[in-house]
């Protein structure tokens, strides 16, 4: 007697079916499950044993044969318990085969046989309703997340026989109501830390304003306790809040990293990713034997930090060039390619120099000549080349920051301009953040004056700035204006621009 | 005339400078030619080196050598050579020859023009820096030839200076002509060879030792007219060159730096012994009235007025961040950037250590 039943395999973000197939046959005990399992596959025949028998069903002596189709695609993590678990009830007559005519499961099964939740059950459940399954059996835990997607009948089940109970209707199916704009409103300001708490620091905010604006990347120089770190993690908040389909993304990624936060659904904060700077290249960019997403796309429409950037193994940096430069990543594993979207706001810090105290009030720098350049030249390279706003945060003298006769702006107050310059630039009739701008596009949306121009020559004669540097200057330029509300990036916005850009690891002349 | 040729060939040999025994021996002269015994005395050498020496001496072929050294691009000019700088062969201990690299000696002697040493710390700060550079740069464009050690900090920024101003510049190493050292001023070094002279008293190919560096500085001090120190710690090279140019009775000027400031205490102890005070191209022309010194191109520079000048006369009085630019001008950050680098595309400010800004004095300014 065979009895099968789907389940949904993930492929990086995407998923595929997987046909789930039990049979029994007369012979000496055993329990083999085959069609490419890895280990955690493997050990589901233990959980299901004994899941089945303390949820008071029992499986006959015998051979029993478990097939996980199509046979060549690698099948990974703790997610098949719950399929095979309800392939073998059928099986064995518990549980009426009709019931899972298109029905597909997903779930780790405890030993007591309840059900454990498990990762990216946002992309599965988006699979499901896509290969238009009947019914998708998902634990309870999960079911919120499964509901944010339409057109597909979510079960949530907290125990095998309580699968068994809905699945055959003598329990009553209870879906969790979601609305995503409602959770997305209601999580969006939650604990987030806010700009105000940041005493001073006035450049260092405008430039984190410039970079939410334009989605500039932003490289910050300064010695320990600067601040670099407190100033990054407020950035998030000062970028545009998420839409339904950016925190649906969002969601469908955190969730296959598991990453999701008990009880949360769905993600309604931009994240913000700080990796140590020990990580490995496959740890920015993502991999894996089943393609798992990367610093960078975990990172995706947030902020990825790295701070001690010049600490940072070289080919690890030099890997986030192409998710960078083209906002995916694509990662190939054996048969399978996936593709993961890596879009994040890439905010790198470092310290001045080796010793660390270059620049600041209190202590002498002890580098010796030469050192600093060389501890600096660790960063060049491409990513420098993409780092659009530099600047260096000192170290505040108590005095400085108590003379503030400013009070420091709320978050709300930047995010407000932020969101006005994006919609200016919008009004433009530009489609793209600005960092984006191809050098094409570059020189159509910014026309300069002829004070503007004769800024740029004498810049360019000063600085010796290179094609690249003049594109960037003048994309920076173009938020500083979108800011300002105007039309033509004028003198005075790209003077700003260019004290943005001269600044950290650019040596004085 | 093959002696100076053979002893720089032979000091590369036994790896030591050959001032002293040449004294003992009576001159350079007598030591290339002195007898087994006083060679032994004098060079306390074992018997292997000594063998190797006399080797050396018996086969030495001095004009094959200067044609193998001239394939490579090296020039050779003994002491005694019209092209010989004559100042320098007036000092104790002038070297036996000179090696050159780039431009003949002649082309930069041509017209007799003042020849200015400025020297300095190698670990300087930005506004030494600065001033080394626009120093040689004006001394430069009224006539000097500008002479220094190709060393990191106040080295380069004088060879720098004399570089932007399209005129010859000297520099003397501490290394054979063809060795790069640093490495950090490869580039730099490619400049004056293309644009100026290379300059050693050791055969091509020796590689730098401390003991040179103090040897060069003689060479330094015996070829300028004026030696100008432009920061100098209180243990610095710099020093060394200052007290030969004093030993060798040329002017020495002083850059003076605040009261107890590292990078200047040599600087101020010099000109509390009664060096010249240097604030200027001026002071180091006053310092070589016999000069063919050019007149001076008027500059003007106008003051910045608005933000620009608020912001510069703040950074006239003592350098700042930015972040204590923001505090005290107005707070408006974006505002301040903006002004920033406008004076540093004017060349009015410039940025240094520690993440501050520096104001750069108006040329031509009352």
């Amino acid at each position: 007697m065979v009895a099968h039943l789907v389940s949904p395999a993930l492929l990086g973000l995407a998923a595929a079916t997987v046909q789930v197939e039990a049979d029994l046959r007369p012979g000496l005990p055993a329990f083999a499950v085959v069609g490419l399992p890895d280990t955690a596959v493997q050990e589901a025949r233990e959980r299901v044993r004994s899941g089945i028998a303390n949820q008071a069903y029992g499986l006959p002596r015998g051979r029993i044969v478990v097939n996980l189709a199509p046979a060549d695609l690698r099948k990974a993590g703790p997610q098949y318990d719950l399929p095979i678990a309800l392939s073998l009830l059928a099986a064995t007559k518990q549980l009426d085969g009709r019931a899972l005519a298109g029905v597909g499961a997903v779930g780790e099964l405890a030993l007591d046989g309840s059900l454990r939740p498990v990762a990216g059950v946002l992309a599965m459940a988006e699979h499901a309703a896509r290969s238009r399954w009947r019914r998708f059996v998902v634990p309870a835990p999960n079911a919120a997340e499964a509901a944010l997607v339409r057109g597909i009948d979510i079960v949530p089940v907290t125990g095998l026989r309580h699968a068994v109970d809905t699945l055959e209707g003598r329990a009553a199916v209870d879906v969790p109501n979601v609305d995503p704009q409602a959770l997305l409103s209601a999580g969006s300001q939650a604990n987030a830390p806010d700009l105000g708490e940041v005493r001073g620091q006035l450049v260092a905010r405008r430039a984190l304003e410039v970079a939410a604006a334009g989605g500039h990347s932003l490289l910050m120089i300064g010695p320990p306790g600067a601040g670099k770190t407190m100033l990054a993690r407020r950035l998030p908040a000062v970028l545009p809040p998420l839409d339904v389909d950016e925190a649906l993304t969002l969601t469908r990624i955190h969730s296959v990293a598991g990453l999701l936060p008990h009880g949360q659904p769905m993600v309604a904060q931009r994240p913000f990713r700080a990796p140590h700077h020990t990580i490995s290249a496959v740890g920015l960019i993502g991999g894996g034997r089943t393609p798992q997403p990367g610093e960078v796309t975990l990172a995706h429409l947030g902020v990825l930090f790295l701070d001690e950037v010049p600490a940072f193994a070289p080919a690890a940096l030099d890997a986030l060039r192409q998710p960078l430069e083209e906002g995916c990543i694509d990662i190939t594993r054996g048969m399978v390619t996936a593709r993961f979207p890596a879009r994040p706001l890439l905010i790198c810090a470092g310290n001045p120099c080796p010793c660390g105290f270059d620049g600041d009030p209190r202590r002498r720098c002890t580098c010796p000549p030469g050192r600093q350049e060389a501890y600096r030249a660790r960063i060049s390279g491409p990513v420098v080349d993409r780092l659009d706003l530099q600047i260096d945060v000192p170290r505040l003298d108590s005095e400085d920051i108590v003379g503030t006769a400013v009070s420091s702006e709320a978050t709300s107050a930047v995010r407000a301009r932020v969101q006005s310059a994006r919609r200016y630039a919008a009004e433009r009739g530009q489609h793209v953040i600005n960092a984006d701008l191809t050098p094409a596009q570059v020189r159509e949306a910014c026309r300069l004056d002829d004070d503007g121009r004769s800024l740029l020559a004498r810049a360019i004669d000063r600085h010796g700035l290179s094609a690249r540097a003049h594109d960037r200057l003048l994309r920076v330029g173009r938020t500083i204006a979108d800011l300002a509300g105007v039309e033509r990036v004028g003198s005075e916005h790209l003077a700003e621009a260019l004290q943005y850009r001269t600044s950290g690891l650019a040596r004085p002349e | 005339m093959s002696w100076q040729l053979g002893l720089a060939r032979l000091a590369a040999l036994v790896g030591r400078d050959l001032q002293r025994p040449a004294r003992h021996a009576g001159g350079g002269e007598r030591l290339w030619s002195a007898g087994s015994a006083t060679l032994e005395r004098l060079l306390r050498l074992d018997a292997d080196a000594l063998a190797t020496v006399h080797a050396c001496r018996r086969t030495f072929d001095a004009a094959a050598e200067v044609a193998a050294l001239r394939k490579i691009g090296v020039g050779w000019v003994p002491i005694g050579d019209r092209d010989y700088p004559p100042a320098l062969a007036e000092i104790p201990d002038p070297p036996f020859g000179l090696f050159t690299c780039g431009a003949p000696l002649a082309v930069t002697s041509h017209g007799n023009p003042p020849v200015v040493a400025i020297v300095g710390a190698r670990r300087a700060t930005a506004p030494g820096l600065r001033f080394a550079r626009t120093l040689a740069a004006e001394l430069a464009e009224r006539g000097a030839v500008i002479l220094s050690g190709l060393a990191l900090g106040i080295d380069a920024e004088a060879h720098e200076g004399a570089l932007t101003a399209d005129r010859v510049t000297i520099a003397v190493l501490g290394s054979g002509v063809d060795v790069i050292h640093p490495r950090r001023n490869t580039t730099l070094r490619h400049r004056i060879h293309a644009g100026g002279t290379l300059v050693s008293e050791y055969w091509p190919g020796t590689t730098p030792a401390p003991w040179r560096f103090p040897a060069r500085n003689r060479i330094v001090a015996g070829m300028a007219d004026a030696v100008v120190v432009v920061e100098a710690g209180e243990r610095s090279g710099a020093l060394i060159t200052a007290d030969f140019a004093l030993e060798q009775g040329r002017p020495v000027l002083a850059v003076p730096g605040a009261p107890g400031a590292a990078a200047s205490v040599g600087c101020n102890a010099l000109l509390r012994a009664g060096a010249a005070m240097c604030e200027s191209a001026g002071d180091v022309v006053a310092e070589i009235p016999a000069g063919a010194w050019r007149p001076e191109r008027p500059h003007t520079q106008t003051a910045p007025d608005g933000l620009d000048g608020t912001i510069y006369e703040l950074l006239c009085r003592e350098p700042l961040r930015i972040e204590e630019l923001a505090i005290r001008a107005s707070g408006d950050a974006a505002a301040i950037a903006g002004a920033l680098a406008r004076l540093e595309v004017g060349g009015l400010v410039f940025r240094g250590q520690g993440q501050r800004f520096w104001a750069s004095p108006l040329r031509g300014a009352a």
